[in-house]
């Protein structure tokens, strides 16, 4: 990799980040309005299938009602779901630039992961605001709360999303695997029930799962509850997800082109 | 001496042959624990090449020799296996002309991207988007989605792009020839500033023509190995005497001096100076006498026709040896030789190529063909091809 200013690397996610955010909708009369759309569909179903129909008790809930209580957790989940899947399709979907043009790849993977926080960041507020005219005791200052464990939330999809998208060169099962592997641990993190339904011994080994953790915390934070010593332990794991996933990413990336 | 831009020092390259599942997961494997690749076929192996500043290179090679690896490692998208690539300053390639466009998105937008890959920060850019849009002269179609571009246009926009970046290195890979007759113009007019300028050329052609007038230097790759490596003019010299001999060996005729088969054939040609060495360079306006030596089946005299073309294979003249009252000698059964001399040959220094037919007697039937490239030396403030006896003069009113 030949050297070049940083900022001329800054200006190309720039370029690759809005690319990303446009792009998917680009020639869609709908537009970015289908970014909101999809997930608030999503909401709509679980919504009625779980709020409805199967009741999940009211007592659990903290004092939100399904819908709310669903929300607060369905934005950030698509945040790390979508931009998995996003960052895992990155390379091959550019493959020909890879091909040809010299650039560090895990620029690709940052904004494919920035692209899907941006989108259902905006979102997620636009749903809290919402919420928050519905009647649902949201916590705005909870928000700012919040903010440092969206940042490791990213910081962990980042390095996940780079580890698996090195694979996916390699092994091009990752995609498929992904999708599977994505709903199961969407069922296994209290975004559709609260983690108190869930009977022992299953619930302490759900706490492992750092997804299940911050899901959790944004509603505690959103309800008014203030950061804990534990969330410093949340941002070390994602941290250490990040150097992990950005380590082995290194590792393969110079490899794409012969690969790809 | 001016400043070395690219420098390879024993640069080598290995693709990994991904056959079985199993094979891609030993791959992985291999290459998480930093050990490279595992199955692989080496594409480049050992090779050592020097650029400096203004100082232009042609490669060449028979296809999958390794050239485009190798501008590959150059413009920096692969990474050598072995050894090491030193590459400083600012690298234009036109080898991805518009691959970074993006259908959806119009010729406008896409100019950021392609910008921004290619090196140019936010500032350059905006000083240069109108240049941009102007070189590429694809009118309102700037602001349409180049899915609807045709390929000319898209080349277009790429190679405006291109020349905006003004790199210290410009590699190319066959895109000379992209657009229509007056972009070409353009482009080759841009190529010609650019050199002038003191840029550096990295170009892979397989029209030898090129290498040898845009490039000082050139290097020969043959399966993946460097085998020559030098002035450019003498590389391609021997490139194309390889490929005759390629090509001597492959015909029918086998080693044409013992030739003795069923058809007429050139069984040698012989150019020479005027004291009657041979040679293969001549200073303008001296006698270049050609000597050839036909094999007839029958022992029929044959007929020789000979032709003399530029390097780029532009024809200059042709003349037949069933003029006049012209009989060759018969050195041997079945062996002819003809001569024809071209007195004060008034060709204009440069490259060309004599061509050497052998034709049945009737003169219909065309069974042979070698070409002796050769090289005439001077200095001539004429244009074109060949000096045509003229007198400037004043006049009468």
């Amino acid at each position: 990799m030949q050297s070049r200013a940083a900022h001329s690397w800054r200006w190309l996610f720039t370029n690759f980040l809005r690319r990303e955010i446009t792009a998917r909708f680009a020639g869609a009369a709908g537009g970015l309005a289908w970014a909101l759309v999809q997930p608030l569909v999503q909401l709509g179903v679980l919504a009625a299938v779980f709020g409805v129909i199967l009741r999940v008790p009211d007592t659990a809930l903290g004092g939100l009602r399904f819908a709310g209580f669903l929300a607060i957790a369905l934005w950030p989940w698509f945040m790390f779901a979508e931009g998995l899947q996003r960052a895992v399709a990155s390379i091959p979907g550019n493959a020909n630039l890879i091909r040809k043009v010299a650039f560090p790849h895990e620029l690709l993977i940052l904004a494919s992961v920035g692209a899907s926080f941006v989108v259902h960041g905006v979102g997620w507020l636009v749903v809290l605001v919402a919420l928050t005219a519905w009647g649902e005791p949201v916590n705005w200052l909870g928000l700012v709360l919040a903010l440092p464990l969206l940042a490791a939330q990213f910081a962990f999809t980042v390095g996940v999303g780079a580890c698996l998208a090195a694979v996916h060169v390699v092994l091009r099962d990752v995609e498929q695997a992904l999708g599977l592997a994505l709903m199961v641990i969407f069922y296994a993190s209290p975004i559709v029930y609260p983690l108190g339904l869930v009977p022992e011994p299953f619930r302490s080994w759900m706490a492992l799962n750092p997804l299940a953790y911050a899901v959790g915390r944004y509603r505690e934070l959103l309800l008014g509850s203030g950061l804990r010593m534990l969330d410093l332990a949340m941002i070390a794991v994602c941290v250490a997800a990040l150097l992990g996933g950005l380590w082995f990413f290194r590792r393969i990336s110079p490899y794409f082109e012969d690969l790809l | 001496m001016s400043e070395t831009l690219i420098s390879l020092s024993g640069v080598g390259k290995d693709y990994p042959t991904l056959a079985s599942g199993a094979g891609r997961v030993r791959t992985l494997l291999s290459l998480a624990a930093g050990a490279g690749i595992v199955n692989h076929l080496t594409a480049l192996d050992g090779i050592d090449l020097e650029v400096r500043r203004g100082e232009s290179l042609g490669l060449v090679g028979e296809n999958g020799a390794g050239k485009s690896t190798l501008l590959k490692i150059i413009a920096g998208v692969v990474k050598p296996t072995r050894g090491v690539a030193r590459v400083s300053g600012r690298v234009g390639a036109l080898l991805e002309l518009g691959s970074g466009f993006h259908p959806e998105y119009t010729g406008r937008e896409n100019i950021a991207l392609a910008a921004a890959l290619a090196g140019m920060s936010r500032e350059e850019l905006k000083d240069r988007v109108d240049h941009i849009i102007g070189f590429a002269d694809i009118g309102a179609h700037i602001d349409q989605p180049v899915k609807h571009y045709s390929s000319g246009m898209v080349v277009r926009l790429g190679f405006a792009i291109a020349t905006a970046l003004e790199p210290d290195v410009l590699i190319t890979d066959e895109v000379l020839a992209v657009g229509d007759e007056s972009f070409q113009r353009k482009c080759i007019g841009w190529m010609e500033r650019y050199l002038s300028e003191g840029g550096t050329l990295l170009l892979c052609s397989h029209g030898m023509y090129h290498v040898q007038t845009l490039c000082q230097k050139a290097a020969w790759l043959q399966r993946g190995r460097l085998r020559a490596y030098g002035d450019s003019f003498s590389v391609t010299q021997d490139y194309l005497a390889y490929h005759e001999e390629k090509r001597r060996a492959e015909s029918p005729f086998g080693d044409r001096t013992t030739y003795a088969g069923d058809y007429f054939a050139v069984r040698s040609v012989e150019l020479l100076a005027p004291d009657g060495s041979p040679a293969t360079e001549f200073a303008m306006d001296t006698t270049i006498d050609v000597r050839i030596e036909i094999y007839s089946p029958d022992d029929r005299p044959p007929v020789a026709l000979v032709g003399l073309v530029r390097a780029d294979g532009t024809p200059v003249y042709g003349t037949h040896s069933n003029e006049g009252d012209f009989v060759p000698r018969r050195i041997a059964p079945r062996r002819f030789a003809f001569g024809v001399r071209f007195p004060r040959c008034a060709l204009i220094p440069g490259k060309f190529i004599l061509r050497s037919h052998a034709l049945a007697p009737e003169g219909l039937t065309l069974y042979d063909t070698v070409e002796t490239p050769f090289t005439i030396r001077g200095a001539t403030r004429d244009y074109g091809l060949v000096r045509l006896v003229h007198e400037w003069h004043a006049p009468n009113p």
